[in-house]
């Protein structure tokens, strides 16, 4: 059979993330994947070059809008690391908090997706749905949804109060329940099997040969977990299972991401219980002394490596940030390879590209120059009037 | 500093195995180890750490130092990080590849080629990474003399929105 060669994106190859796809397809099964990457350069290192160390950090938060909080963090351990900097304890576990519940965020939006991929769509409707719930709990704590900045040189930003706690603890109660039910989902509904297993196979030799990082790398059983391996934060504090599966396929993906959560979960407690009285950050001078760091943080897609140097001013000197995509797209590659065309975007999706999302939107009016801020009471409230126009009533729903 | 063990012993192997290739070796921390390399020899060193399990690169962060470019090689046996810097001169920047021993450096290597333009000697032709493919060929962001103020200047389109 004669050999063709198709692009997949870079327009939404499964994703809404810039990646090419060099797909060579012998029927319909793929004897050879190569990635092309770069769509998406936004010169984010050296734009840091030219801003101080805060405006920085809030740079950086936006190099991804599901991990926000793990570059914030890798990035101000390298700087508070630089200025030694003694950060509360309270600050630091207040940090984690936000970091595992971005780490429930992040793994109930894949599973939605895996989901959505593997064309099981009522997984993708009710893992989307419960995933409000641990957004609601990043809004209370920090006051929005996705670009928390609860991070600031020295600390954070905002403490917890008694009130946020019980409510915080209340909700992830509720995930825990359903996290019950999509574990046993997970193992025993016969669609998700036919889907995943054996699909997108990454031997553990292949895995530390390409640098495979995060639960795709666990899938693969080799144990690597930077909060295990190099414990930062409060981590050597808690007490939490490495996750690891032996089945190299998609199905090994997806139940190290969803055992992962039970473990969130338990931290997440363990945390709102033992929470350390005291400040909640200290003064870290704008000028930080010359040095280089390098820091490693474990983001839900993986390890996560920031180099700082400082030259003495308040402006850093280099900034270089790899995320764990980068170091996971490699093994997709080799994924691909022998797999069958239908199977790419779950292959795809099984390492989470990270892509970003929000439901609220501002509008600026030109009228009266004035810039209104909708939340979802206002969108729905507009959504039905718009309907109600064109003669549909979704008000009764 | 007795906890700073493992750290200091893997100093002293690499100062006993290449002698006059390593220089400014040193223990930051705890799991930190940093030193300077002579460019001709990275690929050795490398191994060598790769067969003493630091089998993982995390990633290859290019500089501009002035005089010297070059670049820092971070690689973990997943709780340790050493990282080899090696320099090299501004007038004509060299370094040997690395995809014999960590394949997965493909694109950090293509990163140094188009963001610091060094020659990474070895790396097969390909597209670029991770500039965009209108981007001019020649110039280098990240080097220090590269002024996104200049670059804004020279691209007519952009003019409205160059402040």
């Amino acid at each position: 059979m004669s050999k063709i060669t198709i692009p997949l994106g870079p327009q939404h190859p499964a994703l809404k993330e810039p990646e090419n796809f060099m797909l060579v397809l012998e029927g319909e099964q793929i004897s050879g994947a190569t990635v092309n990457l770069g769509y998406n350069h936004r010169g984010m290192e050296k734009a840091a070059e030219s801003r101080t160390y805060l405006q920085t950090m809030y740079l950086l938060e936006r190099v991804c809008g599901i991990c926000s909080h793990s570059h914030t963090t890798t990035y101000i351990t390298n700087v508070e690391e630089l200025a030694k900097a003694e950060i509360p304890q309270r600050a630091l576990a207040i940090r984690t908090l936000i970091a595992e519940l971005e780490r429930v965020h992040s793994h109930l939006l894949w599973l939605g997706v895996a989901g959505y991929e593997m064309g099981f769509e009522t997984l993708f409707m009710y893992t989307w749905r419960d995933r409000e719930q641990v957004l609601d709990c990043l809004e209370l704590l920090s006051g929005n949804r996705v670009h928390y900045s609860m991070n600031t040189i020295g600390g954070v930003r905002r403490d917890i109060s008694i009130e946020q706690k019980a409510e915080v603890s209340r909700r992830i109660k509720f995930l825990e329940e359903r996290t019950r039910y999509y574990i046993k989902i997970g193992t025993e509904e016969p669609t998700v099997a036919a889907r995943t297993a054996n699909v997108g196979m990454l031997p553990p030799a292949v895995a530390l040969e390409r640098g495979a990082v995060g639960p795709t790398a666990r899938a693969s059983g080799i144990a690597r977990d930077v909060r295990k391996d190099e414990p930062y934060l409060i981590y050597d504090q808690l007490d939490f299972k490495l996750i690891t599966h032996n089945t190299n396929d998609v199905f090994g993906r997806l139940v190290v991401r969803v055992l992962e959560l039970v473990e969130s979960y338990k931290m997440i407690h363990q945390i709102l219980n033992n929470l350390p009285e005291g400040p909640i950050a200290v003064k870290v001078p704008m000028k930080i002394a010359p040095g280089e760091a390098v820091n490693r943080y474990e983001a839900p897609r993986g390890e996560d490596i920031h180099y700082l140097k400082s030259n003495g001013t308040d402006k850093p000197e280099r900034v270089k940030v790899r995320a764990p995509t980068l170091a996971n797209l490699q093994s997709v590659a080799y994924m691909l390879e022998g797999g069958w065309l239908a199977d790419v975007p779950l292959v795809i999706a099984a390492i989470d590209p990270c892509m970003s999302c929000t439901d609220r939107a501002s509008v600026w009016d030109p009228k009266k120059g004035k810039m209104a801020l909708y939340g979802w009471e206002e969108m729905r409230k507009l959504g039905i009037e718009h309907y109600k126009k064109r003669g549909v009533n979704f008000s009764g729903l | 500093m007795t906890e700073l063990i493992k750290e200091e012993k893997i100093k002293a192997a690499l100062e006993a195995k290449f002698p006059g290739v390593i220089s400014n070796a040193a223990v930051q921390r705890k799991n930190r180890v940093w030193l300077d390399a002579a460019p001709a020899a990275l690929p050795e060193i490398l191994a060598w750490l790769k067969a003493e399990g630091f089998e993982y690169l995390s990633t290859v962060t290019g500089f501009d130092e002035g005089e010297n470019l070059g670049a820092f090689y971070h690689v973990n046996n997943n709780s340790m990080v050493v990282n080899v810097k090696v320099n090299t001169p501004r007038a004509k920047p060299e370094i040997p590849s690395i995809l014999s021993v960590f394949p997965v450096a493909v694109s950090y290597e293509k990163e140094l080629e188009d963001t610091l333009g060094i020659k990474v000697l070895g790396l097969p032709p390909g597209r670029r990474y991770p500039l965009a493919e209108d981007f001019p060929v020649g110039q280098y962001p990240l080097r220090k003399d590269w002024k996104t103020e200049d670059y804004l200047a020279q691209q007519a389109a952009l003019k409205t929105e160059a402040k």
